[in-house]
Formats: C-alpha cells, structure tokens, sequence
C-alpha cells in the first residue's frame, strides 16, 4: 500500500526550526503533482518558505490546513502515486498516524503525556467515524468520557494480544476486550488509536486526552486566559468555539495549548456539537459555542514577527517598572549643523535622526549608567553606545544596531543606518545587526508626533522617544520674543536600574550636545 | 506628502525592467519610471525587431540560393511593408511581456518623465499629474541613443539612425552606412541580403573593431563577397542631401571619392541619456556622455545608481540586465553579490556570417603582457558547416599558456552566436584547457570546431 501513497511531512529547514505553520495552500485536493511543484508555503519563527513535492502524482488528502502548526516529521498531507480509493487513503493516513504513535508510547512508556499526540486532529480518524444512527447497547463508564459498547466489553481473556502499554491500561481501566481489534501500531501492536477507532466505530465515547488530563482548572469560562500559553492557532479557534484555554490541557510544544487540546475542550464540553453539524438549531442554542458568521470578522494567526514583538514588550512591560521622563531641545542648531554637512556631501544625506543617533551617543558615553543592559539581576556595563534604532515594517517592526555609535562620524552613521534600514525592509538583517545594544531610539518625529512614550527594549533599561521639530514662539529676556524649533524627548526607563537623577542627568547631557552640536565633533 | 519607495529604478530597458523586478523579488517596494516604451530600446527599437528583420534577410539569401539546392521559382515578390510589420509586432508583443512581468512582480509602473530633484528624492512628470518620490535608492538605467557627429545630422529623411533604418517604407536601391560597429554591420548584411547596393565606411583600420582582428579580416572577405563595398580608414568628409538622393565625400588611404545613394545610416556609437534628469545640479560626475560609477554601479552622490548604457562601455543589453541584478543585491546586502568581470561579457553580431566572442583578443592579451596559446579551427573542415553548405568561419581560442585557461573565444560562422555560450560558461568556471579538451562535443555538429579548436592549441587537432 505504502508504494501507492506518500507522505508529506513537515520539512526541517535548518536546526532550530523544530515546528510550522501552513501558512498558505498552493495545490488543492485532487491536483496533479509533478516532483518540485510547489506545494504550500511554511512559516517558521525565521522565516516562510515554500515546500515542493519530492513525489509526482495526485495530492489526495490534506491533513494539515492553513493557520495549522505541526511539529517537525508531522504529517501534512498524503500523495496518491496511483490509482487509490478513498478507503485505501484512509486506512494509509490511519496506519502512518498511528504508527507515530506507537513510536512514541514506546519510546516513553511511562509517560502518558505522550499519547494524547494521537489526538492530533486526522481528518481521516474523523471521516472513520461513523454517526450513530441507531440507538447501541452501552456499558457506561463512571467517566463520561468513556462510554464502552457492550459489544467491545471486557470478557475473554485477552492478554495475549498485543499492545502497547499506555493502550493495555486504558483497555483494563475501562473494561475493553481487545480480542476484536486489529492492532495497526508498530510491530502490529494495539495502539491507543486503535482502541479509539474501535470503540467509535462501535458507536461508544472515547475521549483519552481529558482521562490523562493533569492540570484541568475547574469553572474556568468566564476566567481571563489571555496568561494561559497557547499557540496562536488555537488561541483563535479558542475564541471562535467559545472555549476558555483554562479548561485544556497544554499538550503543543513549550507546554503549550495546541489546536488539538481546543477540540478536545470544546467537543467535551459539548459533544453534541460535533455530530450535530446537520443539526444548526443545536449549534443555535449553544449562544457561546456560536461562530459569528465568518463575513463579519476576519482573524489570523500572528506573524513569527508579531509573536516575538508581542512576547518581548509583553515582559518588558510585566517586568520593567517603566518611569518616564521628558525634556524639550531647540533642534535649529543642530538642523543648521545637518545642512552645512548635507550641502558639502555629496556622499551623505544625514536625517535628524541620524542626529539624534549621534547625539545620544555621545551623552551615554559621558553618562555610561544609563548605557547598560539588565537581566533581572545583574547589571551589565556596556562598553560602547550599541544603539537599536526602530525602523517601522510592513507587518512590524526591527531595531537594527548602529555599534559603537560614539565613535563614528554623522557621515558614516547616516551611510550605515541607511544600510540597516534598507536590510530591515527585507528582513536580510543578520542576528547580530539586530540582537542585543545598550540603548534605543525610538523617533515618531516623521508622523508628526509631538511627543510619545516607548515601551524599553530588554535586556536594555533604557529608550528614548522622539518627536517631532515644530516652529514655537519661545520667550526669550524680559520682555522679548523668538522662534525656535523644538522637539520633545522622552526617557523610559527601567527604574530597577536607573533613577530619575539619573536620567535626568542623561538628558540634560543630551539636551547639551543638541543645543551646540560642534561639541559633538570633540 | 512624497511617495516612498525603497528602490525607484528609472528607465524601463533591460537594465530597468530587470533592476525593478529583482528588487521587488527581495522584497524592496519598488517603482519605476519610463518615459516612452518598456522594454526600452533594446526591445523596441535595438535587438529584438533587428533580428526580426534579419530572419527575412535568411529568407531572401535562402531564396538567392534555391537553385544550388535544385529549386527554380518565378515572380518571388517581395514587400518590405511585410517584414516591418513583423519586426514591430514581435517588438509589441514584449513590450507588453514586460508591463506583465513588472505587474506580476508588484513594481509600480509610472509612464512619465523623472527628474533627481535632490538626494533621495524624485519628481515624476506623468501624463495627467506631477508626482513627488522619496526612495531610499535610486536606480539610472535610462540608457543610450545614437551619437551624432557635426555634418552627420540624423534627420529621419534621408539620413537615418537606427529607428529609421529598422522602419523603411521602400526598400533603398543605394545604402550608404557610417560606421562599421555590431549595428551598421548588421544594417549593411540585412539590406544587402534584400538587394539593395551598399558601401560601408568605416573610420579605423578595419571593420567589426572590437573583434579579434583575424575575425575582423574573416568579416570582410565575407561582406566583399557579397558585394558590399567596403572602405575601411575613410572618413565622411560631406555629406548632403540633394533631391532624393545623398551625395557624401569619403575621404581614405587612396584619396576622395564621392558616393551618391537614396539614404545614409549613422551607426557612429552611442551617448548616454545623461540630460535632463537634474544630475548637473546636484553634482553627479559623468564623463564623456556617461555616468561614472564604482564596481557596485555607484554613483558619487548617496541612494544613486547607474546601469547599463548610460554607466558606460560595453553598450550590451545582457551587461545591463547583469548590473542591474548586482547592484540590486548589493544594496540588498547579499554576499553572493560580484562586481562585473568586463572580461566575461559575450558580444555577438547577426551579420551573416555570424559573430560573437568573449574575453580577449589575441591582440589584447599581447598587450597585457600575457603569454597566449592559440587555437584555430576553419569551418571548411566542420562536416555540419559542409553539411548545410555554410563552411565559411573560423573558431579561434585564445589560453594563458601559463595556466591552460581559457581568456578569450571569438566565432566567425553559422549560428555561432548560438553557441558563444558554452565557452562564455568555460570562462566563467575557469575551466582550463584539458578540463576542455575532455568534454564531448555532440557530432554533428558546428559547435565541435570549439572542440577542434580547443585541441589545436595544444596541437593536438584531429581533423585538420
């Protein structure tokens, strides 16, 4: 059977990658597939890629849909190399799943945990199910989760057969005879699966995953799950199906809540639900367990970028007490300054920004405590003004590294940012353009933002707001009158580290190399 | 508020269209700006309709010669209209290709004129509003047109440049050509193959210049052949239109003669479209009618490029598309990104015979200094040149006798500009003379006379 049909699996791009998301379907079911026709595109913490077929003939079955995260070597699809029938194709994707399974309740026999890996969704373990029609004698389980067919009930001795061990103490806890079964686990064995498979097929509950829950949270619903760790995808399907993260079990990578423990959730607390999908006055009458009709709101998993944006000022904020304080500068000077250099220059066009870049440099090298980086416990002194500047994206945002600020000339800043901006827009930046400084610079000047607070940058203490130079009357002697330009900076910072005489000496410094900018240049 | 983009390429040529998509493929939000055509001149009124007009010249010399082949045919009629109507459609029908290819790839296309109005900074005259750019880089690629020269006046009448040499309404019965580079050579093949009398004058010593001179000498012993009179070091010291005809005085080695013919070509060589683009004001250093850049196309003023043409020698649409692609990733910071090896770049000719070489010539590497070894194969001795009754070529290749490498290939020949490649791909993996000599060469074939000539620098060739 195995050389009529193969498997597509999720790809390893690379060591660290040790999970995806479908982010895109580029075939449908029933296409035909030449080997290297581009079959979906992948997302990764890194990066999306596109995934090409290594076999030539008919994708008969998607098991993996878009928005889905699965885990390195997972299933993601079957290839049909000749003619199969629909029975055929189920019967491969069970035996494959299942044997992963088996694989790992072998490879950890006394950790149970494992074996809920078995409930990943498989749609062709669902399509297996046959609906009940008619009413079946049942043997009920003091867990409702069970419910075990009197024809499957334990009675003759079965322990001869075969069967893993996670898949024989569940059969004795619940009293089923495994005689009737065909094992399709590893070394023919009966696996969890199977004993799944049977007992629905036989019109009994099944539900495995809630039988080795170990953290379930009771009354829960109504409870803020924003904190619970879940995958994005089933943060989204969470909220569609009305169900509170609270109440599933953690079984994704990094202990966190995956697609599969949503289902699970939700189909316990409503098994109706899903085999009621002819049956809409049900679904109605479930008003928490409603999907809003999908014209109305559109919702997508986040980007591997968003992700981590999200993550880090989710932390910094949590962990940071963030104390802010701001001073207004008189940029004239310093625009007179920029002008001279862009004018003599053919080869520069320095930005204000690329001022400010510079003139913080300079004020956190006569003020280093504020030029430092921050773990929750110990406070490292940086050497140089390794200052990130944030540059806006499409979808988000980087903070590209100008190193060693302090020592470098307007010219070369202005070139170099120019260089890292350009990279940050097409994400060709490397790890370490990007990844650690000492200082940021966050400027919202060019949008016409007077004045802003930014959220500091771990494991940095420290970030500087800018705004934007506007024209002002500014009293100037008794009795007199003059225009100046004047911007508005704000410090945020990490008060653990940094106090406010601290800062305020920072920005005085800072005040003082903007207001004569030549003392930039000593 | 301006427009921002990250890349603004300027000028829709291969070097353009090229710079544009492959910054759009790395992800930069791209526009370009062109003023008249995609595709530029090399599709619209360069490379492709030429070739279209040459297939008809092989149709006619084909015709020319059915009776050696045992074919006789009466009242063969020809319509020139025809022919142009072909060359313009192919030329249509890519234009549009690339407004697809630009679309598909999301750059967006501004049909107008631009100007540099600052660093960064562009102002794009369209048809119906004026647009303010800021883009992070900008890309030159707008190319070149015909040099004139004082009393060499192109006037679109009777005296033509390129564009009306490719869209004539009536065959010329006298074709008189200035200038004996790839162009008027191959105006001079084409309406000598149509039947009209030509005479080519050629400043330097020889026609084809550039080419290995041995290839130069092959060239003309062809062309003479053929009936094209040549006068190589003569100048144009006149030329005027009287009536329907021009009269001109060519000055040469035996004095001056005077020629009369319905129309001239200029094909003197090419200058940059270096105005009107507000490069003076801001400083942007050119030099003889073109831009002056680094190896990275670099300009001396922040965020410019040029590419292609308008940076200089060699005028070859597949250098600029070359220039475009490195300066594009090297703006994107990839490593994998190399200067142009000028060494590296084919030229091909569509005269008939066909020309095309790479890397040096026997004279050049003399002048470098280097010490040659050097290999020839005459086609007389191909059995695929004998076959199709084309044995007039010569496949000469030029090794470091140092090192065995390969440093220059120059083809004289049937379809030889069909297979340039293969030695330009040798030169570029810098494959040495034996590495060469091991490869099979399919028989028959007129590409196995690379193979001959290969092993005849080490005198070791087996069928001559």
């Amino acid at each position: 059977m195995t050389d009529k049909m193969s498997l597509v699996t999720m790809p390893k791009w690379g060591l660290e990658m040790s999970e995806g998301t479908v982010s895109a379907w580029l075939v449908s079911e029933g296409a035909k597939i030449a080997v290297d026709d581009d079959l979906m595109d992948i997302e990764t913490s890194k990066i999306v890629n596109t995934l090409t077929s290594a076999k030539s003939g008919t994708l008969v079955r998607i098991l993996a849909h878009e928005g889905d995260l699965r885990d390195v070597g997972a299933a993601l699809a079957v290839i049909a190399l000749a003619d199969v029938s629909a029975s055929e194709i189920d019967a491969f994707v069970a035996a494959t799943v299942s044997t992963e399974v088996a694989g790992t309740d072998t490879a950890e026999p006394t950790a149970p945990v494992a074996a809920p890996v078995s409930l990943a969704p498989a749609p062709a373990i669902q399509s297996q199910t046959p609906r009940a029609s008619a009413p079946v004698p049942m043997v009920a389980d003091n867990d409702a989760d069970f419910v075990i067919p009197a024809s499957l009930a334990a009675g003759a001795d079965d322990s001869a057969i075969a069967i893993t061990p996670v898949a024989r103490r569940l059969a004795s806890k619940h009293g089923i005879a495994v005689n009737s079964i065909t094992g399709t686990g590893r070394h023919g064995r009966v696996s969890v699966d199977d004993l799944r498979g049977a007992v629905i097929a036989a019109g009994g509950r099944f539900n495995v995953v809630s039988a080795l829950r170990t953290n379930a949270s009771a009354g829960g619903k109504r409870a803020d799950d924003s904190q619970v760790p879940a995958t994005p995808v089933a943060r989204r399907l969470a909220s569609e199906l009305g169900v509170n993260l609270h109440d599933c079990r953690r079984t994704g990578r990094h202990q966190r809540v995956s697609k599969a423990d949503v289902e699970v959730a939700a189909y316990r607390s409503n098994p109706a639900q899903e085999s009621a999908v002819t049956a809409q006055s049900s679904v109605a009458s479930n008003a928490p367990l409603t999907k809003l009709p999908s014209a109305q709101l559109s919702s997508e998993p986040l980007s591997a970028m968003r992700k981590t944006i999200a993550k880090r000022l989710q932390d910094s904020k949590r962990e940071a007490p963030h104390f802010r304080a701001c001073i207004e500068v008189e940029i004239d000077r310093l625009l007179a300054l920029r002008k001279q250099l862009n004018n003599a220059r053919n080869d520069a066009n320095i930005s204000v920004n690329d001022c400010i870049i510079k003139a913080t440099a300079m004020a956190l090298a006569a003020v280093p405590a504020v030029n430092i980086q921050f773990d929750g416990s110990q406070v490292t002194q940086m050497p140089h003004a390794d200052i990130a500047v944030a540059v806006a994206l499409e979808d988000g945002l980087i903070t590209p590294i100008v190193s060693r600020a302090e020592t470098k000339g307007l010219v070369e800043i202005s070139n170099e940012m120019r260089d890292l901006a350009t990279r940050a827009k097409i994400g060709k930046l490397k790890p370490a353009e990007f990844q650690g400084g000492s200082f940021s610079i966050s400027n919202l000047g060019m949008f016409g933002i007077s004045q802003f607070d930014a959220i500091i940058n771990p494991p940095q203490a420290a970030i500087l707001a800018v705004g934007v130079g506007e024209r002002q009357v500014r009293p100037d002697g008794d009795i007199g009158f003059r225009q100046a330009t004047v911007m508005t900076l704000t410090l945020s910072s990490d008060h653990r580290v940094i106090d406010g005489a601290m800062a305020a000496k920072f920005l005085q410094q800072l005040k003082n190399f903007i207001d004569q900018p030549a003392t930039m240049l000593g | 508020m301006a427009e921002k983009f990250d890349v603004v390429v300027i000028g829709g040529g291969p070097g353009g269209y090229v710079a544009a998509i492959r910054a759009a493929q790395l992800g930069f939000k791209t526009a370009l700006v062109e003023r008249e055509h995609l595709g530029g001149v090399c599709l619209n009124w360069g490379c492709i309709p030429t070739k279209a007009l040459l297939k008809g010249a092989e149709v006619a010399h084909t015709l020319n010669s059915m009776q050696y082949w045992g074919f006789s045919a009466d009242n063969i009629s020809f319509d020139i209209a025809k022919l142009v109507a072909h060359s313009r459609g192919a030329a249509d029908k890519l234009s549009s290709g690339i407004d697809y290819l630009l679309r598909k790839n999301n750059v967006a296309v501004f049909m107008g004129e631009a100007v540099i109005t600052g660093k960064c900074k562009i102002r794009v005259t369209t048809e119906n509003k004026k647009l303010a750019i800021d883009a992070m880089h900008i890309i030159l690629a707008t190319g070149a047109r015909a040099r004139q020269m004082p009393g060499l006046a192109i006037d679109g009448d009777r005296v033509w440049g390129a564009r009306e040499a490719m869209t004539p309404t009536v065959l010329p019965k006298r074709l008189l050509i200035i200038g004996a580079g790839a162009i008027g050579m191959e105006f001079a093949s084409l309406y000598r193959d149509l039947g009209s009398e030509v005479t080519v004058v050629e400043a330097l010593e020889r026609i084809l210049p550039i080419e290995d001179r041995e290839i130069s000498q092959r060239a003309e012993k062809a062309f003479k052949r053929r009936g094209v009179d040549i006068q190589t070091a003569s100048t144009v010291s006149s030329l005027r239109t009287v009536g329907d005809h021009i009269e001109a005085n060519i000055t040469g080695p035996s004095g001056t003669v005077k020629v009369q013919a319905d129309h001239a070509i200029v094909a003197i060589g090419v200058t940059g479209n270096i105005d009107n683009l507000g490069l003076e004001a801001l400083g942007v250093h050119t030099e003889r009618g073109f831009i002056t850049t680094d190896e990275w196309c670099k300009t001396n003023l922040v965020g410019l490029y040029a590419i292609g043409d308008v940076a200089g020698a060699p005028w070859l649409a597949h250098k600029a598309s070359h220039e475009a692609m490195l300066c594009v990733e090297r703006i994107a910071g990839e490593t994998s990104a190399r200067p142009l090896a000028v060494d590296h770049v084919p030229g091909c000719t569509y005269c008939r015979p066909q020309i095309a070489s790479v890397g040096l010539t026997e004279d050049e590497a003399a002048r470098r200094g280097i010490n040659t070894r050097i290999g020839r194969f005459d086609l007389q001795a191909s059995g695929k040149a004998v076959a199709i009754n084309e044995p007039e070529g010569l496949v000469k290749t030029v090794f470091d006798a140092a090192t065995g490498k390969l440093i220059g290939a120059h083809m004289i020949g049937p379809e030889v500009t069909e297979q340039i490649q293969g030695l330009v791909i040798a030169m570029g993996a810098q494959l040495n003379d034996r590495q060469l000599v091991e490869t099979i060469f399919p028989h028959p074939t007129v590409s196995e006379a690379i193979h001959e000539s290969i092993l005849d620098s080490i005198n070791r060739a087996i069928h001559q």
